[in-house]
């Protein structure tokens, strides 16, 4: 699905896992940013990615045990880094170019470098 | 697929089926119920047949892993409820099952149960970090094949096969008081959610994007679901019945990992008893890695993080950090000094609790030809998967106030 067509946004984007140009999982979609006017189209603006994301989902109560345990950080993609839709959102960009990976950045800090996996 | 490594598969689904919930509770109703629960066990075996078939076919036909999909499907409030909940029960679970390994090393070497504990946590440790996931999940489930020893002495002990058939058929035993009948639905609950433990299926699909399934690997994913748990099953279904012909006789209700061994004991003397301790450490020590990386996948997948042991450590380091986190956690509450299997009881109601939220995402997405196409449930999937949500919603609804009722089974 091209994010240019028509899209069902609640059912059809919202909480679909992200996946950047290097096929690397980046977040989740955990809300979308609209923007228009009253009468006028309504546009997808950004997809938003991070606990801050949460705050117009989750009750205020679990919204604050959410801050406290993960913090409240919000990142903005732009609608225009949207590839394509399909049972993932696939973005056009790395994950790292658009502030994506920074979790992942701080935990890889407090491992050990090893030569062990795959 | 290789008809080897097809076998393989096979063998490691089978060594990998019981767990310490499922010794405990299988020993236990057999030692009490006679085979009165065995077609309990066969239920839920089918159970967890359907649902790993589909969680296996959605993994390698849309790609989606469990808690990918059940955020998706669920949203953002009832997901986060099942991904905590289960979180807490696997977390238990895992628990339960490094303390069962930790009594396991006990009677072999007889070294204090705490440094045991600390020593198995460890080679867990070492052995996620340093194996790939293959080897993993074929060194525990093929050395769980020492557990065939129980089915072996159940043969040896001359069991009535007959009265064994006679179990296969849906019961409730006549002229048993009411607490009796009411302790005997909780065990029916409580093996309905050993067996269908919700963490078999976060593994089992997750462990199939791991292998990077796709269509032509449909057939092994039917066959290790259907013939791999059924012969899991078997082996189940014997330690319920030893311990109906050796325990229930007797009036031993077997709440010690040592007593459960002692049903191989019995025919076969000293190597008999080693077997089974063996049998029991490497099926256990599986059990346990897959809890813990049940829960690792499940933050992961929940929260688009890079996941899977695939990866080295450092490029999926917020999996990696998790995992390590849930092996330390489970420890202490090992360390805290509850009883293993008190925790196993603990885990089994818990893991009943998220059923239902574990499998009606999965059921959704499997029946959705979108992402399915010709690979979307057909009328027999969707009458055994509708039909065992149903079933596995009511065991939910029960399993708490019948644990409460009966001081889980004591009564």
């Amino acid at each position: 699905m091209k994010p240019s067509g028509r899209l069902k946004l609640v059912s059809g984007v919202r909480d679909l896992q992200i996946v950047d140009c290097d096929d690397i999982h980046c977040g989740i979609v955990d809300d979308i940013e609209l923007e228009g006017k009253p009468g006028g189209a309504l546009r997808v603006k950004a997809l938003l990615v991070g606990p801050g994301g949460y705050r117009d989902r989750l009750p205020r109560w679990w919204m604050a045990l959410v801050r406290l345990v993960a913090g409240e950080e919000v990142v903005r993609i732009p609608w225009s880094e949207v590839e394509s839709i399909s049972s993932v959102v696939r973005l056009a960009s790395p994950g790292s170019k658009l502030g994506l990976c920074r979790g992942e950045d701080k935990a890889r800090r407090l491992l050990p470098r090893s030569r062990a996996g795959r | 697929m290789k008809p080897t490594e097809l076998f393989l598969g096979i063998l490691t689904a089978v060594g990998g089926f019981v767990d310490v919930s499922e010794l405990v509770f299988m020993s236990q109703a057999g030692s009490r119920f006679g085979y009165a629960l065995i077609w309990v066990v066969v239920l839920s075996t089918i159970g967890i047949m359907v649902f790993g078939e589909m969680s296996g076919r959605v993994a390698a036909i849309a790609k989606q892993p469990v808690f990918n999909l059940m955020r998706h499907r669920l949203g953002l409030r009832l997901g986060l409820v099942t991904l905590i909940a289960s979180f807490i029960s696997n977390m238990i679970t895992c628990a339960a099952e490094i303390g069962g390994v930790a009594l396991v090393l006990q009677l072999l070497t007889g070294a204090p149960y705490p440094l045991m504990a600390l020593a198995a946590t460890l080679a867990f440790i070492a052995t996620v970090w340093l194996l790939p996931f293959k080897w993993i999940e074929r060194t525990y489930g093929l050395l769980g094949l020492f557990m065939l020893v129980f089915g072996a002495a159940l043969v040896a002990i001359h069991p009535p096969w007959r009265e064994i058939a006679g179990g296969l058929v849906p019961q409730v035993p006549k002229g048993l008081p009411t607490r009796d009948l009411v302790a005997y639905a909780y065990f029916a609950v409580a093996l309905l959610s050993a067996v269908m433990f919700p963490y078999e299926t976060y593994f089992y699909s997750s462990g199939a994007i791991e292998d990077e399934w796709s269509e032509k690997d449909l057939g092994t994913n039917r066959l290790t679901t259907t013939v791999g748990f059924g012969l899991g099953a078997l082996l189940a279904i014997a330690l319920l019945a030893s311990a109906a012909q050796l325990f229930g006789p007797a009036g031993i209700s077997p709440e010690l990992i040592g007593t459960v061994a002692q049903q191989a004991a019995v025919p076969f003397g000293k190597v008999g008893l080693l077997l089974a301790l063996l049998g029991m450490l490497f099926a256990i020590g599986g059990a346990a890695i897959e809890t813990c990386l049940a829960n690792a996948y499940s933050l992961g997948q929940f929260f688009g993080w890079r996941w899977g042991r695939h990866c080295r450590p450092e490029e999926a380091p917020r999996f990696t950090l998790t995992w390590n986190a849930v092996f330390a956690g489970s420890l202490v509450i090992v360390l805290t000094g509850v009883e293993p299997i008190q925790l196993a009881e603990y885990a089994v109601v818990a893991a009943i609790l998220v059923l239902p939220l574990t499998y009606l995402p999965l059921l959704l997405l499997a029946g959705d030809k979108t992402y399915m196409r010709a690979h979307a449930n057909g009328p027999v999937a969707k009458i055994l998967g509708w039909g065992f949500f149903a079933l596995i919603t009511i065991a939910a609804i029960a399993a708490l106030p019948l644990f409460l009722i009966t001081s889980g089974g004591q009564l």
